[in-house]
């Protein structure tokens, strides 16, 4: 009978604080203006409460914000996520490749793996790539590509760690490729939540079409973008929107739609990660990805650059 | 019938048993109480004695940020995750680390802290470089160290993987340090080593008969202790956490330093053969038992562990 009785008192206690947070949300609306990421159909709050309160809420949903009982009883909750693996299948597109304007880009099957790290920021995407279409849009031997990311520098190998031990494969700078490769690092449900609590007041929280819009700047070699993570019920991010504020280049917007979260780990890490990825750029579509497997357990990662990269850079 | 039984439950009541001897320490000897509210070293108190030769005496029971008997904020701050109240940052990089009030956690299971705690172990950038060659065989190590780690089963931890002494003796031409064991799930076997400070070279290595842990010979670099080890098996690992195999070539540099009632830890790996470039630990503050009665409890006896019937590759 108690606990009939807890539950029914829970199930009120969750009901008048579902009210009263869409109340506080549309306390917020007569301040509402739109964002360099799109407008916004209802409040945009600067309120810091407001903020803490949907990133905390994401960052609890994908296992982020963490503390242990194990000794560490009176430590706050901290962001546990620092490297991770994904391993995934699906297809990929080549941008400017369809043989007649208005047809979508060439589809490739490509088996995806990626290498991640946020603490230096860094990442390695390797990807075999099929052609997927008839023999004239392109030859069928499949294409290995390694492209790596860390901090200022960008290179492609030729196998993996190439360019740091002799004879161990070759590794060509990719200098230009920098910010592409870090967006993508940053543009993952855990990226975007990391950028957007070291983004501060500059992080605004507001709802469209019933959702949470969380919409911040990202800052370093990417202080020209604006991103807008639009959250699901569950407070898992669903999509992700990046756009330049130059307004020339707003062909350039790129989104990601993430949906499927699970522990896919094969070590249980109660951290929560997209099953299917798909990715837009421009509105074509680039990537469509099912996540076969992820290791969240801050796996043995590491991104050590070149010397001959770090020489071109310095050129 | 072969008997399977989930672990988690096992892991959590072996980390309990790995805690409760320092606890047990710092209560019946007067120890220092660590503090976990924050994983922050220690601050130095008081003069730093010297012995007769005018260096800066080592002698004492040291406690404290050394190893892994206090758990999560020990373990934390040994790879380098410095927490206060309400701050975090990485100590080898600087980066700042998102932290949430203590009053705002949600409740959680035992399993739940347990896998926390295994994010939180293994959360800093403090990481060594090893030839790209073998990336894989260290992260297959670490993936399945359940039944990989090689001080599992009641064997020596090995240099440097044991840390800061619980014990050291000072003398004119020698240390002694002492590292008890450690019962629990982290079963390693009590070791000691006799450290020759009397200038003395090494044995060369060819020589050698590899150990756990080595040949070691301590000199004073100002007020700074370095002991110098050679001659290792390749059997151990160097560090607590993270599947860092290493060669039959390891050189670890130690260093100790002490500056009041603290002593700060660090060690330096230099291994040309799997190493890209050597590694230093993240500095270990320890801090003096200040009870002069207080003496080193008996280690918990080590129990093998039948890891063939382990059903999961969560880390301990």
């Amino acid at each position: 009978m108690r606990a009939i009785m807890i539950k029914v008192l829970a199930k009120r206690a969750t009901v008048i604080a579902a009210l009263l947070a869409l109340a506080f949300q549309a306390a917020g609306g007569q301040s509402a203006k739109p964002t360099a990421a799109g407008p916004a159909d209802d409040a945009t709050k600067s309120n810091p409460s407001a903020v803490e309160k949907t990133l905390k809420a994401a960052a609890e949903a994908v296992g982020l914000a963490r503390w242990s009982g194990v000794g560490g009883q009176h430590l706050p909750e901290v962001d546990v996520i620092n490297t991770m693996e994904v391993w995934g299948s699906g297809t990929t597109y080549g941008p400017g490749q369809s043989n007649k304007t208005g047809e979508p880009w060439t589809a490739y099957k490509t088996e995806y793996h990626a290498a991640l790290c946020y603490n230096p920021p860094a990442m390695r995407v390797e990807m075999t790539r099929t052609s997927s279409g008839p023999p004239a849009q392109g030859s069928a031997a499949p294409q290995h590509t390694i492209e790596v990311v860390r901090d200022k520098y960008a290179w492609d190998e030729s196998e993996i760690g190439a360019g740091l031990v002799p004879g161990k494969g070759t590794a060509t700078p990719a200098m230009a490729a920098v910010n592409n490769r870090l967006l993508q690092l940053w543009i993952l449900p855990y990226g975007v939540i990391k950028a957007a609590l070291a983004a501060g007041d500059k992080t605004k929280i507001s709802t469209e079409k019933g959702a949470t819009v969380i919409t911040f700047p990202l800052s370093g070699q990417l202080a020209d973008l604006m991103v807008k993570a639009t959250l699901d019920a569950q407070n898992e991010i669903s999509k992700v929107e990046t756009r330049t504020d130059n307004p020339a280049l707003t062909e350039m917007l790129t989104e990601t739609e993430y949906s499927d979260y699970a522990d896919h780990g094969e070590i249980a890490t109660d951290v929560k990660s997209p099953g299917h990825i798909v990715r837009k750029q421009g509105g074509h579509p680039v990537l469509d990805i099912q996540v076969k497997m992820v290791d969240a357990n801050n796996p043995y990662l590491v991104f050590p650059v070149p010397e001959n990269v770090k020489k071109t850079a310095a050129h | 019938m072969t008997r399977h039984f989930r672990f988690s439950g096992t892991i959590v009541a072996a980390a309990l048993l790995c805690v409760l001897p320092a606890a047990a320490f710092a209560q019946n000897n007067g120890g220092p109480r660590m503090d976990h509210e924050n994983t922050l070293p220690p601050t130095p108190v008081g003069p730093t004695p010297r012995t007769a030769d005018g260096h800066p005496d080592l002698t004492g029971l040291w406690n404290g940020l050394a190893d892994n008997l206090l758990g999560v904020p020990n373990q934390m701050h040994n790879v380098g995750i410095e927490v206060g109240t309400d701050t975090a940052r990485d100590i080898h990089s600087g980066a700042q680390i998102a932290t949430w009030p203590l009053q705002s956690r949600t409740r959680q299971n035992n399993e739940q802290n347990e896998r926390a705690a295994t994010l939180l172990r293994r959360m800093g950038s403090n990481r060594p470089i090893y030839k790209p060659q073998y990336w894989q065989r260290v992260k297959d190590f670490d993936a399945n160290s359940n039944e990989e780690d090689p001080s599992n089963n009641c064997m020596p931890a090995g240099v440097p993987r044991m840390g800061v002494p619980s014990y050291i003796t000072q003398t004119p031409t020698y240390l002694i340090f002492i590292y008890p064991g450690q019962g629990g799930l982290i079963a390693t076997a009590t070791s000691y080593r006799m450290i020759p400070t009397d200038g003395r070279k090494h044995t060369n290595l060819e020589d050698l008969d590899g150990t756990w842990n080595g040949e070691a010979i301590g000199h004073w670099e100002g007020d700074t202790m370095v002991v110098d080890t050679i001659g290792f098996n390749s059997t151990s690992w160097f560090d607590q956490l993270g599947g860092y195999f290493h060669s039959e070539n390891m050189h670890v540099i130690e260093r100790l330093h002490r500056d009041g009632n603290t002593l700060t830890w660090t060690a330096t790996v230099e291994d040309p053969d799997v190493l890209l470039e050597p590694w230093t630990t993240t500095p270990r503050v320890a801090l003096l038992n200040p009870d002069p009665k207080a003496v080193l409890l008996e280690s918990l006896p080590c129990s093998e562990r039948d890891f063939a019937h382990v059903v999961t590759k969560e880390h301990h």
